[in-house]
């Protein structure tokens, strides 16, 4: 037999030769000392290769039971680009609902997803909390985002290479609904993220919303912030804090806004528990006697769940993120170290 | 469904997630993106679950990997954030390092043969890898000898430059 080749040997040391292969192998090594050699030092690159691989592993946590993940709620992940896109469209068609005196002004300045874009300036509080009109058309982008939706079937294993040509699954991510948000990793992930595509187009809402709220709030210091409140301001922790700002009513509001990465921020707004105001981060109530909300608006109907105390205060969250999303965020507030 | 699948998340689980962390480099994305995976394999119950898996999450992390390329600096962010269960300070950075090295050297395989590689490590058998892969069978071993050269290899190469470096 001619000298073992290196394939040859790679296979037999990951026990991979059919017997017949191996036993012959073995006869040629008992008697080869070349080979022999070839061996030894071979073993020694798949011993070290899988030392190497084994220092790159991720900390390894319990799988939580097969049957959570039946009901995982698909969430699909929208590209940023698209995403960006369809924050521009809506913004547009919220100018158009909305045009009025300042109203034109507005859509441009509430593209709040474009890092490129200024901050966006809040005409007033009425008009943004006005429900923009139910029927605006779905943003297009939003709509290409939903036909990604993979199928996940394409990928038979008795067809290797169409599976590995086929078009990837579209960017998907779930957010398993049952981990608690341990840390801003996930609200990374989770950003972006919506129940379903077309929920999109309410998340830009909300955090149009928050932004046109309170962004000629004027930016003020830790101190400032501190004397109002009465206590150290809150935030989610290991977020960096983009500015602090309070509301110019002086009702006693202090806002902070929160960069959960470089497309996203979250708005905390907190004042002392015992002032009675109006909410923030949800809209106003819908009189009765107002027209059945669409389902957009529904996604707006005022919830308790966005709002917290936190020791001395009460914390209304408001981001680009589904309210399942804001919600575990909002557990996360404590103290700004 | 002639394999439980419960069987498959059991055995399977584990070496799913670190098949992706080496693809996407996040240890909670590959848990989110494995759990993926075995979420539509309830749905779609294929024959061989465990082959099927690691095709679906084979492309799931590829087109997380064209995503992180445009988020490079969230990854960065991501990045200098502390892991929950530290060990020391040093025991940290020295772990750190030595990934990064491994990454990078994983990096300077040829897709196939890092595909080959990350698949035998993950347990996938060389009939296994050859289906996923559409390499023969006969390759398999020399596309692992030749993986594994090159980790080590660039793994060396990798090191002993930062070591030149830090001397320097």
């Amino acid at each position: 037999m001619p000298h073992v080749d290196e394939g040859t040997i790679h296979a037999y040391l990951d026990g991979e030769l059919a017997s017949g292969d191996r036993s012959a192998v073995e006869s040629h090594i008992a008697e080869c000392s070349t080979c022999r050699a070839r061996l030894a030092e071979e073993r020694a690159l798949v011993d070290r290769a899988s030392q190497l691989l084994g220092l790159a592993r991720p900390r390894e946590r319990p799988a939580p039971p097969l049957q959570q993940l039946r009901q995982r709620r698909r969430v699909w992940r929208v590209r940023t680009p698209v995403a960006w896109a369809a924050s521009i469209a809506l913004a547009l068609s919220i100018g158009y609902y909305l045009r009025g005196s300042d109203a034109d002004t507005m859509a441009f300045r509430a593209a709040p997803l474009s890092p490129a874009a200024p901050r966006s300036v809040a005409p007033s509080e009425d008009r943004a909390a006005a429900p923009p009109a139910a029927h605006a058309p779905p943003p297009a982008a939003a709509e290409q985002a939903a036909t990604r939706a993979p199928r996940g079937n394409g990928n038979r294993i008795d067809q290797p290479r169409d599976a590995l040509t086929a078009p990837p699954a579209a960017g998907i991510v779930a957010i398993r609904p049952d981990t608690q948000l341990r840390d801003a990793r996930v609200a990374a992930a989770a950003r972006l993220a919506a129940p379903e595509p077309a929920a999109l187009a309410e998340v830009d809402l909300a955090l149009m919303r928050g932004r046109l709220l309170a962004t000629e709030w004027p930016i003020i210091h830790r101190g400032p912030a501190r004397m109002i409140l009465g206590v150290e301001p809150v935030g989610v922790p290991g977020l960096p804090v983009r500015d602090i700002r309070r509301n110019p009513a002086g009702d006693g509001t202090v806002l902070v806004e929160q960069q959960l990465d470089s497309t996203t921020v979250i708005q905390l707004f907190q004042r002392p528990a015992a002032t009675e105001l109006h909410s923030y981060a949800t809209p106003a109530p819908r009189r009765l006697d107002q027209a059945v909300p669409s389902v957009r608006e529904r996604a707006y109907a005022p919830a308790d769940r966005l709002a917290r105390f936190v020791g001395a205060l009460r914390v209304e969250i408001a981001g680009p993120l589904s309210q399942d999303s804001l919600n575990r965020l909002l557990e996360q507030v404590k103290p700004l170290p | 469904m002639p394999e439980d699948l419960a069987d498959v998340y059991r055995n399977t689980y584990p070496a799913l997630v670190r098949f992706l962390y080496r693809k996407v480099w996040d240890g909670e994305r590959a848990e989110d993106l494995a759990q993926e995976a075995f979420a539509r394999a309830l749905v779609h119950k294929p024959d061989n679950a465990r082959a099927w898996l690691f095709v679906v999450a084979a492309n799931m992390a590829r087109d997380e990997a064209r995503q992180a390329a445009r988020e490079r600096r969230h990854l960065t962010l991501l990045k200098s954030e502390p892991d929950a269960a530290p060990g020391s300070p040093e025991e940290e950075i020295d772990t750190d390092t030595q990934r990064t090295a491994v990454r990078t050297a994983l990096d300077q395989l040829t897709p196939r043969d890092r595909e080959a590689l990350l698949l035998w490590d993950a347990g996938m058998s060389y009939d296994e890898i050859a289906a996923q892969t559409g390499l023969a069978r006969g390759a398999i071993g020399t596309t692992l000898a030749r993986a594994r050269r090159r980790l080590v290899e660039a793994y060396d190469a990798g090191t002993e430059g930062g070591q030149h470096a830090a001397r320097g």
